[in-house]
């Protein structure tokens, strides 16, 4: 094994133990932080790799919150049993609706996706089974613990996905239909298929991340469950990070969720003005990420970043 | 029959106003090819300048119009030049995210000024209303409708007839060739984007005399102007205008015989269905 795999190892088990010794707080924000992360990363399948941007992912982690609470309120299933479900609808969801629209592309498909979180919102709100507008409330578990080592493993196979997809024959086919789809396509690449598969994986990891965070919070809410602000996280902190990298979405999650925090306990409401006021500052100035910025800046100095700024002026 | 015209009524007042709203969105769409997750906030900063001009100075809040326009204006104009234009070239989803960052940075700095407070624009006509034909025509939104009209039929003739206006649209259709024609995109972009929150700013006032305005109300606005610009057609006003009013007419069927939480879904169900149906058409249009 080379060092960077160990390191990577013992960056992971060092996250595991923090339960161990962490105060509540640490772990509770630990929660938020990772599943966050997971999501980033489940984004940036299809927005870093295949330039699809999506905005819909919050869809598939609302219906994988959904499935879940629907099988464990309704149908008294335990929660294994009930992310299962919630999994399930996910995907069903993804592939119903991953035909039609991932025919679309570019600002046409974002925009699609969001019109789909929507309605999909409108639709939950109005189902007696999954408590309407009301919400849903789902058994209580106190165990913290639990639900961090959730996310990190859930952060962990996503993030395995991702690296297996960085160099698999896949991977080397989303990136082609990133760069150029009809080239792709004439190069042989069943690009259906394959942003297909990629939506899936996508909505899959979503929906699993919906589902512990929905039996960690025990409540459950049209508003809350397809909250179109947390899909525009994810996009910010894969872009922040790095999209298509391996490791972008999380250093972005990472970093973007501790400036949040910094500043909210700082000041209130300028701190969501100022995190605004971070992105603009970021795709300005460094539009390949914090991945990127390092060897940039190193290569470069304090010019990368004006040499950033001067390549996408009018 | 009564009902269902009187519905048909109310969708078209409302959708005139929601016309209006996209105009803005689809001019900087077409000319800028930037889609401004901003515009919203720009709406939302048109009402309280008229709201402000209204409870603080007591101009009325037609009159109070042109002074959200020419502010925004000036805003607009200087977010683009200093901005915007960093990122002219950059891909689609950088533009969508620094819009986006512009969005957050005006909704929580409006929050903060103007805290969070729903504030209604109310001139003493706010509720009075005609009877026409057995239809009860509200007077507020029939100005609100006209006004939109004018707006449109305005940027119309601006487009066509004038020398800048034909600037614009050669910009849209060909940058490179307007560029070698001696049109200075640098003069055109800021200008143009200045015009397109001007209407936003005056679609925030008639907004705010007919409902509310909160900090909080673009995003929902921002998405509506996206589905009408599309639906309408990016550089053609007067589309724009029919495609607010398909959208205005289908919420207010919606109201009445669905269920009004289904309000925000049926533009979207729309929105996907065009889309998903007969994409290459728009493709071309845009």
């Amino acid at each position: 094994m080379t060092t960077g795999r160990w390191l990577v190892i013992g960056c992971v088990a060092a996250l595991a133990a923090v339960p161990l010794f962490g105060s509540a707080t640490m772990v509770q924000y630990g929660i938020s932080a990772l599943s966050i992360a997971a999501l980033a990363q489940a984004w940036n399948i299809l927005g870093g790799y295949t330039g699809y941007a999506s905005f819909g992912n919050s869809v598939f982690y609302g219906l994988g919150a959904y499935g879940t609470a629907i099988a464990m309120v309704d149908g008294h299933q335990s929660f294994g049993v009930g992310l299962g479900c919630g999994v399930a609808l996910a995907v069903a969801c993804a592939w119903l609706f991953g035909g039609p629209i991932l025919r679309l592309r570019g600002p046409y498909f974002a925009i699609a996706t969001l019109g789909l979180s929507g309605a999909m919102s409108a639709v939950v709100s109005n189902l007696g089974f999954a408590g309407k507008n009301v919400g849903l409330i789902l058994p209580l578990y106190r165990g913290d613990a639990l639900f961090y080592e959730l996310s990190l493993a859930l952060l962990v196979l996503c993030t395995l996905a991702v690296a297996w997809i960085s160099r698999s024959r896949f991977g080397a086919g989303l990136v082609a239909i990133r760069e150029d789809e009809d080239a792709a396509l004439v190069m042989g690449v069943n690009t259906p298929r394959y942003k297909a598969l990629a939506l899936l994986l996508a909505a899959g990891f979503s929906a699993v991340a919906g589902g512990i965070h929905a039996y960690w919070s025990t409540f459950l809410d049209p508003a809350s469950a397809f909250d179109s602000t947390l899909n525009v996280k994810m996009v910010i902190m894969t872009v922040f990070g790095g999209p298509g990298t391996v490791l972008g979405p999380i250093v972005g999650a990472f970093s973007l969720s501790a400036i949040s925090e910094l500043l909210a306990s700082q000041l209130s409401t300028m701190a969501s003005a100022f995190y605004g006021l971070v992105i603009v500052l970021a795709v300005v100035f460094m539009p390949g990420g914090l991945m990127e910025l390092g060897r940039g800046f190193r290569r470069g100095g304090r010019r990368y970043f004006l040499d950033n700024m001067r390549r996408f002026r009018l | 029959m009564h009902l269902a015209a009187q519905i048909l009524l109310n969708g078209i007042l409302l959708g005139g106003l929601y016309g209006l709203m996209a105009l803005g969105m689809g001019l900087v769409w077409g000319v800028l090819n930037i889609v401004n997750l901003a515009h919203g906030a720009f709406i939302m900063l048109g009402g309280y300048a008229v709201y402000y001009c209204h409870a603080g100075l007591g101009i009325d809040p037609f009159a109070a119009l042109p002074i959200a326009m020419v502010g925004l204006f000036c805003l607009g104009y200087l977010v683009q030049r200093f901005v915007l234009s960093l990122i002219a070239r950059a891909a689609l989803l950088n533009t969508l995210l620094v819009t986006f960052g512009i969005d957050v940075v005006l909704t929580y700095l409006a929050l903060f000024a103007f805290s969070a407070d729903f504030r209604t624009i109310n001139p003493s006509y706010a509720g009075d209303h005609f009877e026409l034909a057995g239809l009860t025509v509200p007077l507020a939104q029939l100005g609100a409708f006209a006004t939109a009209l004018v707006l449109a039929g305005g940027l119309r003739m601006f487009l066509a007839r004038t020398r800048t206006g034909r600037a614009i649209r050669a910009t849209a259709q060909n940058l490179t060739a307007a560029r070698l024609h001696g049109i200075n995109p640098r003069r055109i972009y800021p200008l143009c984007f200045g015009i397109g929150t001007a209407l936003a700013g005056a679609a925030g006032g008639l907004y705010g005399v007919v409902s509310q305005v909160t900090p909080y109300m673009g995003n929902t606005l921002t998405a509506k102007s996206f589905v009408i610009a599309i639906l309408g057609g990016l550089d053609r006003p007067l589309g724009v205008l029919a495609g607010g009013v398909a959208l205005g007419i289908a919420e207010a069927t919606t109201d009445i015989y669905l269920d009004p939480t289904y309000r925000n879904a049926i533009g979207f169900g729309m929105l996907v269905a065009i889309l998903v149906l007969r994409p290459t058409r728009l493709f071309e249009r845009a």
